[in-house]
Parts: structure tokens; C-alpha cells; sequence
């Protein structure tokens, strides 16, 4: 609890911090020095204990292994590995996906994907792989070839009231531009794949990958599409492939603006 | 295939009494909405060229006074100041069940990416549009015709433009093209 209160403390030093900041970035060089002591004292480590405590009520990692078909040994580095075709459940999905099948296997009520206990159980479940490399591999099978592309094509696709895609904003040559204020960052350098789900100071809340996603299609105008969506999974496979090809590891949960 | 086989069997011989027994179907066990559609209705027509209309009076203080406050703001929940003339912070529009919503009117936000006079907290991914009139506009090397076209569809002059497309998907209507065309090439103040 005292870990909780001290991370509440520097959140509200950040915010003030924020409001005399420069005008160019969102972030100042005190901020960032603050932001590098908050990672050791991340006000989502609440969360994610939320989440493990959510996660017993499915059984242990023993469980989650035997469902996925793998050892317990193995199971750090097949999570560090998602999303990825599971058979059983037809499709390429997310973690969260899997323990949505895990619970109505079990009878129980499907968590919504949306939901903050979600995003609690997920950060959790995730949290195994720290440390590991991220490990997707989007040669795997046909299903995960075809989520890729997909994937690729949902964020190059220019769409909504601004005519942008995502690549508009992160694409190679765009990186580290300032819009508004907020210095474009690459993709897979900040480990998107690796770093999510985090808090998000800004919300003051567990976001997970998908849901960031839709706050960049919120604010550039792009419909937003539903979490859990092939095109929303596909998205986060398109995206954590950046990361791994930057052999980015698994650290969560992160801690963002 | 085969599980499935062996399920029906025992199904059969213990009239369906033990779900446990055979692997259950998982396949519609999780939630996977459709996207596909939502996509596909915000997609929009190709790189579109533009002639900027006869009725286009680039010296109207009014037209301009919306070009910059358009150019300034993102929508009509963040701005801040009063609405100029002839331009509206809340447009109604129907929502799905029927009902009439106040809804923000979007701006162009230009300032997320270009500096001008007066900007706060510009970007800097498109180029600086300071001084554009002596700049570019007075040297020939644009003209108003240029700024309408870039602003309404950047794609026809470069196919892999950072820049939003205003008028192609029908965010803004010809007159806003307008007056943003309107503010970006008149005489401002330094500050
Ligand atoms: C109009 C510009 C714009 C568009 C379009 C855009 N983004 Fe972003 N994105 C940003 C900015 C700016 C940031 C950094 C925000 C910050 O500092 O908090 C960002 C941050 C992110 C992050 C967080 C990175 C981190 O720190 O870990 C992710 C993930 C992301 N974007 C994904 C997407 C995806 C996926 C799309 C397309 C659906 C998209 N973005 C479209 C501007 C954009
Ligand atoms: C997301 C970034 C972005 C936004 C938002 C944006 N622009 Fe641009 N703009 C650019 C880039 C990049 C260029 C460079 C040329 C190109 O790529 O077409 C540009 C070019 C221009 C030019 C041409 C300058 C010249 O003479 O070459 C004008 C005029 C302009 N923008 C006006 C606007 C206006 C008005 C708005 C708002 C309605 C706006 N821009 C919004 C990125 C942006």
C-alpha cells in the first residue's frame, strides 16, 4: 500500500509538473526524471495483482499450460509468443481471448473484453513472460501469415474524417516529428508488443495494446473498431512484430505518458 | 475430426449426460466483433483534384477569421474562445437510434503539424507556414489555387503525403476549404 501511495504522490507532482512544462513537448526533462523513478514504483503493479488474484479463480499457470497444450516450463515463452493461432479456438487470437474460452470451458461467465478486469487479468497473465524475448512468429502457420497481412494492411489503410492511417503518424520516416506537442514514436523501438498493457498517466488507468489503439483511431478521426476484431488482434500482431524485430523484451506493465 | 466422432458416440450411448467427457467446441467460446464492415463504410474515394470556386473571396476578414480559428483548434469541445461568424462549435447530428445529438465540430488542428504565426505548441511535420504570403505566394512559386488543392486533397501532388485529406472525405465543405486557403496565405501579424 505504500508502494501505491508514493507512485500517487509522484503522479500528481507529474501532473503539476505537466502543467508548467514547455509548450513544444508534452514531456520535460524533469518529467522524464520522474518518469524514470515511477517505473520502479509502477501504480499499475495494483492492477496487475487485481488481475493474478482474477486469474486463480481460473485455476494456476498449471491450468493455463495444460489448456494451451504446453509445459509449465514452457509457458513464459509461448505467452511472450502471442497473439498466435490457436487451434482449438479456430483463430488467431489474443491472451485475453484464451482466458475468455479457459472461463466458458469452466462454465463460468466470459469476462468482457472491454472491461477493466480484463485488462487486470491480461496484464497479469502477460506479466509471466517478463523478461523473455518477445516471440512472435508471423511464419508459423497460414493463419498467422494471414493475420499479418491483414495487419499490414489495416495500418497502412488511410480512413475516417482526416483520410489517415497509422503509418500516416508512425511510419519510418516520420519518427521522432513533433505533433503537437508529442514526439512520434517509432513503433517498435518502444516496444509497443513488449511494454503493453501500462499505465497510462495521462488516463490514470491499465490501458492494454488494443485499447491504445483505439485512442489513436479516436483522436485522428479513424472509426473505431471493436477490441478482440481480427482486424484489432491482427493489428497487434503487425505491431509486436515491429518489436521483435528490434529483439525487444517482454516488461509488463509498462508505464506511459 | 476425430474427437468430434468419439463425442458422438458417447453422446449416443449415454444420451448426452456428460459434456465433460468429450471436448467441448471452442471455437465461438470468446468474443471476435466484426470490424470488417465499420472499415470498409470509412473508407474513402481516391486522390480527387479541385478548382477552387469563383465564390472563394480570399480578402473576406470573415472567411479568414474561420480559416484561423479552424487552423488553431481541434474541435469545437477543445477550442476555447467563441466561434467566429458563419462557423459553429456543435453541429446535431442523428445517432443510431434515431435520436438528434449535439456533437463538437471538427477543426483542422493545421497546428498539430505546421507552425504559423501566433501558433502554440506546433509540430513541426508539414513545413512552417510562416510568412507564406511574402514567402510563396508574392515569389510566385505558389498560388491560391496551390494551398486549395493542398488543403482539400494533398495526394495529387504527392501520392505518400503525411498531410489529412480535408474535402475528399467530406470533413469540410468547399467554403471551410476555403477559408482555411483564406488564412494560410493572408497578411498576419508577427505574433
Ligand atoms: C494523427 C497521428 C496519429 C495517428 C493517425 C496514429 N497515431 Fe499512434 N500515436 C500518435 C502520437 C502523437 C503518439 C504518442 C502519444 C503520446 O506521447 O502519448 C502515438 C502513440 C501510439 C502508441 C503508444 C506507443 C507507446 O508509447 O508505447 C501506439 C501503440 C500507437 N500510437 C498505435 C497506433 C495505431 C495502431 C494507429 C492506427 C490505428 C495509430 N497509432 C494512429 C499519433 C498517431
Ligand atoms: C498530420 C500532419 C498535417 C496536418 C494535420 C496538416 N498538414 Fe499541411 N502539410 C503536412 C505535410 C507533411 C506537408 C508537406 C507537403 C505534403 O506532404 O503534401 C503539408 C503541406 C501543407 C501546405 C503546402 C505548403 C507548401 O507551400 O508547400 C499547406 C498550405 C498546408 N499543408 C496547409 C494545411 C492546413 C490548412 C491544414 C489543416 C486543415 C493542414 N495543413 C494540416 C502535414 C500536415
Amino acid at each position: 500500500m505504500k508502494k501505491v501511495l508514493l507512485s500517487l504522490a509522484f503522479l500528481s507532482t507529474m501532473a503539476m509538473l505537466q502543467l508548467n512544462a514547455g509548450e513544444q513537448f508534452a514531456m520535460s526533462d524533469a518529467d522524464r526524471a520522474m518518469y524514470k523513478e515511477m517505473l520502479e514504483n509502477n501504480p499499475a503493479d495494483i492492477y496487475v495483482e487485481e488481475g493474478g488474484e482474477l486469474f486463480e479463480k481460473l485455476g494456476d499457470e498449471a491450468a493455463l499450460a495444460k489448456f494451451l497444450g504446453v509445459s509449465e516450463k514452457e509457458l513464459p515463452k509461448y505467452i511472450a509468443g502471442f497473439p498466435r493461432y490457436i487451434k482449438k479456438l479456430g483463430n488467431v487470437v489474443g491472451i485475453d481471448q484464451v482466458l475468455q474460452a479457459m472461463q466458458v470451458e469452466q462454465g463460468k461467465e466470459k469476462t468482457k473484453l472491454k472491461s477493466g478486469k480484463m485488462f487486470s487479468m491480461l496484464a497479469y497473465v502477460k506479466s509471466l513472460a517478463n523478461d523473455e524475448l518477445i516471440a512472435i512468429d508471423v511464419e508459423a502457420d497460414e493463419h498467422i501469415k494471414a493475420a499479418y497481412a491483414l495487419g499490414e494492411k489495416t495500418y497502412m489503410t488511410p480512413r475516417g474524417g482526416r483520410g489517415l492511417s497509422c503509418n500516416s503518424c508512425h511510419s519510418k520516416d516520420i519518427v521522432g516529428q513533433v505533433l503537437r506537442t508529442q514526439p512520434l514514436p517509432d513503433l517498435g523501438e518502444v516496444a509497443v508488443g513488449g511494454t503493453w498493457p501500462a499505465y497510462r498517466m495521462t488516463k490514470s488507468s491499465l490501458r492494454t495494446p488494443q485499447r491504445r489503439f483505439q485512442g489513436c483511431m479516436k483522436n485522428a478521426l479513424l472509426k473505431v473498431i471493436p477490441i478482440g476484431s481480427k482486424e484489432m488482434v491482427a493489428l497487434e500482431v503487425y505491431v509486436t512484430k515491429l518489436a521483435k524485430d528490434k529483439n525487444k523484451k517482454i516488461s509488463i506493465p509498462g508505464l506511459k505518458r | 475430426m476425430r474427437t468430434k466422432i468419439k463425442c458422438l458416440a458417447l453422446t449416443t450411448l449415454f444420451l448426452s449426460t456428460s459434456a465433460s467427457l468429450c471436448a467441448a467446441d471452442l471455437t465461438k467460446a470468446y468474443d471476435m466483433p466484426n470490424a470488417t464492415e465499420m472499415i470498409k463504410k470509412d473508407l474513402f474515394p481516391a486522390a480527387t483534384k479541385y478548382t477552387m470556386p469563383k465564390s472563394c473571396n480570399l480578402n473576406d476578414a470573415k472567411a479568414i477569421a474561420r480559416g484561423k480559428y479552424m487552423f488553431h483548434n481541434l474541435n469545437g469541445k477543445k477550442a476555447k474562445k467563441p466561434a467566429p461568424e458563419g462557423l459553429v462549435k456543435f453541429v446535431e447530428k442523428k445517432g443510431k437510434d434515431g435520436k438528434v445529438k449535439k456533437k463538437p465540430k471538427q477543426f483542422g488542428n493545421c497546428v498539430a503539424c505546421h507552425n504559423i504565426e501566433g501558433a502554440k505548441g506546433a509540430g513541426n511535420i508539414g513545413p512552417s507556414l510562416i510568412d507564406y504570403k511574402a514567402l510563396f505566394i508574392d515569389t510566385k512559386a505558389r498560388d491560391a489555387q496551390f494551398v486549395y488543392q493542398k488543403i482539400a486533397d494533398p495526394r495529387v501532388d504527392n501520392a505518400n503525403t503525411h498531410m489529412t485529406v480535408n474535402l475528399t472525405t467530406k470533413l469540410f465543405n468547399e467554403q471551410e476549404i476555403c477559408d482555411y486557403t483564406a488564412y494560410v496565405v493572408s497578411v498576419k501579424n508577427k505574433k
